[in-house]
């Protein structure tokens, strides 16, 4: 056997540079694959994140009929059960709970309508550090009857820190919510979607502007592996009431679920090419590297070597190249692009704002899921699969008095 | 005593509406030790009869008994093992395995015969020294002339100690002085190891040392002579 690898391997450089080349598309092929996948992986994950963490969470729990329709009177009691449930639980960092409403901002001159956002301070700030995100001002305390503002709309109503707005909705069966509030903050969130709509108020103050004693709207629910998402809803299945339901972030973002399906089938399809293009590239030097070899593997069989020996040697000969290409294109793109993971691109300018404008953050977020590496491998693997289909079926038809005559 | 038995060996190829035989009925047998040439102009079916004869080229009909095997009986597998075992392949271009040393391609049908590496090693010496390169072992085919090439190629040969050598044109390639040597050589293994080889040619220099030549045309024997030859 090792004298059978031992000549497939001197085989693979009688032609080094044929050898160099070959193993040069698969290495670009395993390259650019990467580094599609990772940027697009990167892109999604950092924008998921940011949805769960200012946003979704990864999972929520709300009452039955609040994602149909999101008003106070759909609210609910956390019970003590699921809460204890909640706290138990080792995948979960963090639960916090939450209002969700609708005001009407306004000031002396001018309305915006304003996404109200009833929350525990020092639980949301440890969800998604939302105390990084001021830019102005200060975090607001737990009680505290202080607000938070998005930036773009505390531009848009051209208010500042220490400035107070009246909050103008919807309370509990109908009653009328109003309220006048100091601005203890400013938010600028990388989502510039949030920062143009978003209000953060104290809980219980929330709770009080919108007649909902110790009642909330949702519950958000961090964890530790996006992985164990599932595994955790069905943990808290069966600890919820029957008004309760539990939702996972592609619930309640079903928009951002069909963006990323998309993108990732557009991103398939060019992958798709770009292997087809190396598929064939592979197959013609494996086809040409039979052809120009003919006499010798007919004087192989005429000797005694037995088919399927041969064969064997030739699927190893044409493995070797396919490996040092994946290995050489996943060590020289792990370190780049787990550099990049660490280090994302920020964006300025012009692409930055076609980022913002699209509800983006403006950076290039690249990822290093294994995934990433490992799938072009196996591409490249089926590949050589594929092609070894060819010189199954090239051994199996060789004619070895013609081969010898060649 | 008999090592090649041949009955009635045919070769019809079909030339699109016209059928060519090839080798028409021959019957022929061949002694252990003889150094026979197989000589007739070209086309006259001399390659084919030596290929049926080596088990490469199927027979339309008739019989190769060598040692009491009829090899046109044996599955594609069984060839393949029956030609390892029993029979030596000389060709016309050397055929080496360009990426083994003469050593390698000496000792590598040993080692698919499944032979131990310290008998393979002594053999391969032996035969090297034995058709006189013992000095380039470890040298690739690239690096030695045509007359060393084919020196490989009989010590390759007589490494599985066949019953015979089949030698296509085995000079055909080689000059005045290299194929006198390598004559020269071969009849020394036949003497030395009473091997039989079976040579196909033109070469009046292979017919010179042949002590039996069978003269074939148009797919039938012609002449069937034996030679005293010192």
């Amino acid at each position: 056997m090792s004298k059978f690898i031992s000549i497939a391997w001197r085989n693979l450089w009688r032609n080094k540079r044929r050898t160099l080349i070959t193993a040069a598309s698969v290495f670009f092929g395993v390259f650019f694959s990467v580094m599609m996948t990772s940027m697009q992986k990167g892109s999604f994950e950092n924008m998921i994140s940011n949805m769960a963490k200012f946003y979704s969470g990864y999972i929520q729990i709300q009452e039955s009929n609040f994602k149909e329709t999101p008003s106070v009177n759909n609210s609910f009691v956390l019970s003590k059960k699921l809460t204890k449930a909640i706290n138990s639980n080792e995948d979960i960092t963090s639960s916090t709970k939450r209002i969700e409403t609708f005001a009407l901002a306004s000031n002396e001159e001018k309305s915006y309508p304003s996404f109200l956002l009833g929350i525990e301070p020092d639980k949301e700030n440890l969800k998604s550090g939302l105390s990084k995100y001021i830019d102005e001002g200060s975090f607001i305390e737990n009680g505290s009857n202080d607000i938070l503002v998005g930036s773009i709309l505390a531009k848009n109503l051209n208010v500042g820190v220490g400035d107070s707005l009246i909050l103008l909705g919807q309370g509990y069966h109908g009653v009328s919510a109003v309220g006048i509030y100091k601005i203890n903050g400013l938010l600028d969130f990388p989502l510039p979607d949030l920062s143009k709509q978003v209000i953060y108020m104290d809980l219980a103050n929330c709770q009080e502007f919108s007649s909902l004693p110790s009642s909330i709207t949702s519950n958000v629910i961090m964890v530790n592996n996006t992985g164990k998402i599932t595994e955790v809803m069905s943990y808290l299945q069966t600890y919820i009431g029957d008004k309760e339901v539990i939702y996972s972030w592609q619930d309640l973002m079903p928009e951002i679920l069909n963006l990323v399906e998309g993108k990732e089938s557009s991103g398939a399809m060019v992958k798709f090419l770009l292997f087809m293009i190396i598929g064939f590239g592979v197959w013609s030097t494996i086809m040409m590297m039979m052809n120009e070899r003919q006499r010798e593997l007919g004087v192989m069989i005429a000797i005694g070597f037995q088919k399927g020996k041969l064969l064997f040697m030739m699927l190893v000969e044409s493995a070797f190249i396919g490996i040092i290409g994946v290995i050489s294109g996943i060590i020289v793109s792990y370190p780049i692009f787990y550099y990049l993971f660490k280090n994302p691109i920020v964006l300025t300018g012009e692409m930055a704002e076609t980022y913002e404008s699209m509800g983006f953050e403006a950076k290039l977020a690249f990822s290093v899921s294994p995934e990433i590496f490992y799938n072009p491998a196996i591409t490249i693997m089926i590949i050589f699969m594929i092609v070894s289909l060819y010189q199954i079926y090239y051994v199996a038809r060789l004619n070895v008095v013609k081969s010898l005559k060649s | 005593m008999n090592v090649i038995e041949i009955k009635s060996l045919t070769k019809i190829y079909n030339g699109g509406e016209v059928k060519v035989k090839a080798v028409n009925g021959i019957d022929i047998n061949f002694k252990q030790g003889e150094f026979t040439a197989v000589v007739g102009p070209s086309g006259s079916g001399k390659t084919t009869f030596l290929n049926m004869l080596g088990g490469l080229d199927r027979p339309t009909s008739g019989e190769v008994i060598i040692g009491g095997v009829n090899v046109w009986g044996l599955s594609s597998r069984q060839l393949i093992d029956f030609r390892m075992n029993n029979i030596g392949f000389v060709f016309q271009s050397y055929n080496l395995i360009p990426v083994l040393t003469a050593g390698e391609n000496v000792e590598f049908i040993m080692q698919l015969q499944g032979k131990p590496k310290k008998e393979r090693d002594l053999r391969t010496k032996e035969l090297l020294e034995a058709v006189g390169i013992g000095d380039r072992i470890k040298s690739r085919p690239s690096k030695l002339s045509g007359g060393q090439q084919q020196r490989v190629a009989v010590a390759r040969a007589l490494a599985s100690k066949p019953e015979f050598i089949l030698a296509d044109e085995p000079t055909a390639n080689l000059d005045s002085s290299s194929t006198t040597s390598l004559l020269e050589l071969m009849s020394q293994m036949n003497k030395k190891f009473n091997t039989t080889f079976i040579f196909a040619t033109h070469d009046q220099r292979v017919m010179d040392k042949a002590r039996r030549i069978v003269t074939i045309e148009d797919g039938k024997i012609l002449s069937d002579e034996y030679f005293d030859r010192e």
